[in-house]
């Protein structure tokens, strides 16, 4: 296996370091699926370009860039940037999430106290 | 005819001190509506004066925003059959003997949402001259995005007809619903009206908008607007 710099040769090692953590963090239930599969394509990514030097030669050719190393930072800040897009996009959608069973829980909550009577219902509030 | 059964939805946020003054309002001059405070993740005793004046409280254990309090009261009103809900602000900044003008436009059939608004006649009102210049922006907007002409787009004063309310009762902007909802709701087909109303000080307490939002609120609302004219109505 031909490394270009010893740079290349880390960031290949750390990369396939990052596909087994993450697959280890699946199966430990630690990292759910729906958000591993961006982290396992972006390592994955990461380590082909490090080990297989022509295909990190070829990727840079075709995008013009001068630098191989140029390339894989470029990845890195990308697969960043896609990572972060994607938790704002499900820090959303868990938001919503949150208004609906803030609303529900109020709306029972007011049902509960109904039922209870005037007696039971300013227990326990503001 | 059917009497319609009219539910004025009350947002309040740390209003303790107002509340009591414009529930004791709401009773004297609209006896006959029913009132329910929605208690949106109050720090002081919002719900505690609500219920020592007799009036119903949905409690947010959270603070999610005037369009959230306000989207509770929607759920509330379609599940227990009120056919106009009235949007009233806890601050007293709203006159409780405007709501028949502003009821008889949708009872009449001639709008879905009426708006009440301070720029139709000289009501004493008069905004700070940066939040008059960001009324006419919005305003401008709205007119670009629906064709309808609505000067006051931030009034916290509307009454909505059902079908409007079995819309946003699923889909509501959550923390500033204006002009982003009255784009919304003009693009979903609903005809606004805007009715001349008064417009107070408020009675204590501080305002919603807050000095930390001063700057966010024309940003989210602007991008909200434009967005606004861009999503697909959410289907239901």
């Amino acid at each position: 296996m031909h490394f270009l710099s010893r740079t290349q040769e880390i960031s290949a090692f750390c990369a396939a370091a990052l596909v087994f953590v993450v697959l280890e963090l699946v199966r430990r239930r630690r990292l759910s699926e729906e958000y591993s599969l961006l982290w396992v394509v972006a390592s994955l990514a990461m380590a082909i370009l490090g080990f297989f030097t022509p295909v990190l030669q070829g990727v840079t050719r075709l995008l013009g860039i001068r630098y191989e190393s140029s390339t894989a930072f470029a990845f890195g800040v990308a697969f960043g940037i896609l990572m972060l897009l994607q938790m704002s996009v499900q820090l959303s959608r868990m938001s919503r999430a949150q208004h609906a069973l803030t609303r529900e829980l109020a709306l029972v909550r007011h049902e509960l106290e109904a039922l209870r009577g005037p007696g039971g219902a300013a227990q326990g509030h503001a | 005819m059917k009497a319609e059964r009219v539910l004025v939805i009350v947002p309040a946020h740390d209003e303790e001190e107002s509340l009591p003054r414009t529930l004791a309002a709401l009773r004297e001059r609209a006896p006959a509506l029913d009132v329910l405070v929605i208690d949106d993740g109050s720090r002081d005793g919002t719900s505690r004066a609500a219920r020592a004046a007799g009036v119903p409280v949905v409690r947010h254990p959270l603070n999610l925003g005037v369009g959230g309090a306000l989207q509770t009261g929607f759920v509330y009103a379609v599940e227990h059959g009120y056919d106009i809900g009235v949007q009233f602000d806890a601050d007293g900044q709203h006159d409780a003997a405007d709501l028949g003008t502003l009821l008889a436009p949708v009872r009449e059939g001639r709008c879905d949402v009426a708006i009440g608004s301070r720029y139709l006649t000289p009501t004493g009102y008069r905004a700070p001259r940066a939040r008059r210049a960001g009324m006419r922006m919005f305003s401008l907007i709205v007119r670009m995005a629906t064709g309808q002409r609505i000067a006051d787009t931030t009034s916290g004063f509307r009454a909505y007809g059902r079908a409007v309310m079995d819309v946003c009762q699923f889909d509501l902007p959550q923390d500033f619903p204006d002009a982003p909802l009255l784009i919304t709701l003009a693009r979903r087909g609903f005809r606004l009206l805007e009715v001349p109303a008064h417009m107070h000080e408020r009675h204590a307490g501080r305002s919603f908008y807050t000095l930390g939002k001063t700057l966010y609120y024309p940003y989210k609302n602007l991008l909200a607007s434009l967005m606004a004219l861009l999503k697909r109505p959410q289907s239901l």
